[in-house]
């Protein structure tokens, strides 16, 4: 088991470069997952948004109704209509979010004409996100009354909506679920280590393989008696206990930080999962090994394969901030499954048929994923040597 | 017969880099391979090791087929490449058990011949050093300990010495000689011509991936037609006395330049005499003279018209 030590010994030499994602990880693991708190359920009497409302449009109950409604999550701040006065609160963020009514909103908008508000806001403001979408939602819902009932008076509408909206409030506020907030912050936890995982065994494989492959020492092995077969398989035996010795050491805070919860059904799952992931990155490593050469390059390959397939796949935003067409491509990635079975396994109540299903889809995909990266890069291999070797 | 290759040829794209190469390495000897750069010397020895596909030609060790997979072939045979080839993340001392461990599974014998390989090139205090940490002389060492540990029977060198300080190139010149002498068969290669002339038993000089002479270095001096080189410092010459100098008798040539005579006489003959009889009686001062015996250099100048030096 010559070569498979001296891979062990490389990866050794690598380790304080691997051990920067694991800090990461434990970084936005412990601290990140803890203070997570899902935007979509977040309660928005708490965290109320400093605003400038301005109106052109006097005299509107649809007008009176939106502001009614937005200032119950947001605190409205006199400034003048001054284009310089604004942009300097927006600047010291005195305010985070300004919108402007213009001048015959309402007629248009009774009319069904499309017609927008303006607005400002302060850039990369995560609570710009909620105003946008209370404002929409004001609004679709007015649109829906206003399509469907003819002849409706902008006061009745103003009251239909506001009836709407707050019994939609208080079905969000019945629904007490004291597990709701493990479950997300085990879910974050998981989709969290996807990104380091990612790094770390990409970063690990690829310069052990790196190694190997070096044109020279491939031919010193090669005009020894170690069987080509043989060297394969134990570079992949290496490769196999680094990734699940790196799952390992990953899952193990969990225990830490969650304790009795990990020895659930749903622990369990997010530890499968994790494994199942393991063994598509562990395939992505093996090809991005035997392609890319310089030391540097699996650098930037590791980064940017990490942090790219995390963050289309919405382990660091949530996945409804991101566009279909994104999601579409990060389908194209193991991470989306991983990060689609973390959120199913973390929100199921019971072991429901279709969540199973879901979840084994997952899992198929990322071990195809697996196979396909592997049997490429074994071809790729097999080629080469091919070229340089054999034929004669 | 140790090696044995006949009409060996190698194509890159347009480049012949060898062309009907034919060679015979007999047991016991230390065969040197002498050709400039880019003569085609590093890839006859990975094509003769199946290390690179060939386009011709057919290659024997130890009267056998050599293949990719003659496994039992390789085993008896060691390569020191002309790269250094050895792991950074591995020191010394694991590097040389690595590469002997890939022939030899006994443990506790790997053990010894590792200790004993380390010893023999003199790196034994650097034994816990990573490779970053050694000088190049050291380097060329350890890539020689990593080829010869597990004690081979034919051993390949392919130029190592290049770029070592005097005294790593004095320590491995006398190893390899301690090798061959231990029983084990060699084949050098190099562009030093007095490497060769030291240690070979045997010579091929390789031009455009051909052997165009091989003998003994002996044997090659007297295949040509050049013998002694005499040099002599003039501060002065006309052409008169240099063409009454070339019309000497056993004089093959004379020419004048950078204030130097340089007269080529004919094999066998002391000709020094001559010439300075001739230039004393002509009342010309000279300086310094060196007489020097014909060199390597001298055959590959006379076959190839060129010199081996680049
Ligand atoms: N991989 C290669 N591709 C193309 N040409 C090569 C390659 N390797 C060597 N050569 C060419 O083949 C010739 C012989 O090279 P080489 O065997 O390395 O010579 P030597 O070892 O005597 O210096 C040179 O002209 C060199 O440029
Ligand atoms: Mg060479």
């Amino acid at each position: 088991m010559l070569v498979y030590k001296a891979f062990f010994k490389i990866i050794k030499k690598n380790m304080a470069q691997i051990a920067i994602y694991f800090v990461i990880f434990l970084f936005l693991a412990v601290f990140l997952a803890s203070i997570y708190t899902d935007p979509a359920n977040m309660d928005f009497m708490e965290s109320k948004i400093d605003m400038v409302f301005i109106s052109h449009d006097k005299d509107s109950k649809l007008v009176d109704g939106l502001k009614e409604f937005i200032g119950e999550r947001a605190n409205f701040i006199p400034i003048a209509n001054d284009e310089q006065k604004l942009r300097d609160a927006l600047f010291f963020r005195e305010v985070e979010y300004i919108v402007r009514v213009p001048k015959g909103f309402t007629q248009a908008f009774m009319e069904g004409e499309e017609i927008r508000l303006e607005k400002t806001v302060v850039p990369g403001s995560a609570s710009s996100v909620y105003m946008d979408s209370l404002i929409n939602k004001y609004l679709n819902t007015a649109r829906l009354y206003v399509d469907n009932i003819e002849g409706l008076s902008q006061q009745q509408l103003a009251d239909y909506i506001s009836e709407d909206l707050s019994h939609q409030a208080e079905v969000l506020m019945l629904n007490p679920d004291p597990d709701k907030r493990l479950n997300e912050k085990r879910t974050y936890y998981f989709n969290y280590l996807a990104y380091s995982l990612f790094a770390i065994l990409v970063l690990g494989i690829s310069a052990a393989l790196k190694v190997f492959n070096q044109p020279d020492l491939a031919n010193r092995n090669l005009c020894s008696p170690l069987r080509l077969r043989d060297m394969d398989f134990q570079l992949i035996l290496g490769n196999i206990c680094f990734a699940i010795l790196t799952c390992l050491i990953m899952i193990l805070p969990s225990f830490v930080m969650y304790r009795g919860h990990m020895f659930t059904l749903k622990g369990l799952l997010f530890i499968l999962n994790t494994f199942v992931f393991s063994l598509a990155v562990l395939g992505i490593s093996f090809l991005t090994g035997n392609i890319v050469k310089s030391r540097n390059a699996i650098s930037a390959v590791a980064n940017v394969l990490s942090l790219g397939t995390c963050f289309i796949s919405g382990v660091f935003v949530p996945r409804d901030f991101l566009g279909d067409t994104l999601l579409k491509f990060a389908s194209l990635t193991p991470t989306y499954w991983y990060v689609k079975s973390n959120h199913i396994i973390g929100s199921m109540e019971r072991l429901k048929e279709e969540d199973v299903r879901a979840i084994l889809t997952s899992f198929i995909v990322m071990l195809v994923f697996a196979v396909t990266a592997f049997a490429v890069s074994m071809v790729l291999k097999k080629q080469k040597y091919m070229r340089q070797v054999r034929g004669f | 017969m140790v090696i044995k290759v006949e009409n060996l040829t190698k194509r890159y794209g347009d480049l012949i880099a060898l062309d009907n190469f034919n060679l015979e390495v007999n047991h016991g000897e230390i065969f040197g391979l002498l050709g400039p750069n880019g003569s085609g010397k590093t890839t006859a020895i990975n094509c003769i090791l199946s290390l690179l596909k060939y386009d011709k030609g057919t290659v024997k060790i130890y009267n056998k087929p050599m293949a990719p997979d003659a496994y039992d072939i390789k085993e008896k045979i060691g390569l020191v490449m002309q790269n250094v080839a050895v792991f950074e993340e591995l020191t010394v001392y694991e590097n040389v058990d690595y590469f002997c461990g890939l022939y030899i599974k006994n443990k506790k014998l790997r053990l010894k011949l590792v200790e004993e390989a380390i010893d023999f090139v003199g790196i034994s205090y650097y034994k816990d050093f990573y490779p970053k940490m050694l000088s190049g002389g050291l380097l060329r060492r350890l890539n020689i300990a990593c080829g010869i540990a597990h004690q081979p029977k034919l051993i390949i060198f392919d130029e190592p010495t290049v770029a070592v300080d005097p005294q790593s190139r004095i320590n491995i010149l006398e190893g390899i000689q301690k090798l061959n002498k231990a029983g084990a068969t060699i084949i050098y290669t190099s562009h030093y011509m007095e490497e060769v002339e030291q240690i070979c038993t045997r010579i091929g000089i390789m031009d455009k991936g051909r052997i165009i002479a091989i003998g003994t270095k002996e044997e090659l001096k007297d295949m040509i037609s050049s013998g002694e080189k005499i040099t002599v410092e003039l501060f002065s010459m006309d052409n008169k006395i240099l063409e009454d100098i070339k019309g000497l008798p056993h004089i093959v040539s004379a020419e004048y330049r950078d204030n130097s005579l340089i007269v080529r006489s004919s094999k066998g003959k002391n000709n020094l005499v001559s010439v300075l009889d001739y230039l004393k009686s002509n009342d010309i001062d000279f300086g310094r003279i060196y007489s020097e015996p014909p060199t390597l250099n001298d055959v590959f100048l006379e076959i190839t018209g060129k010199e081996l030096r680049d």
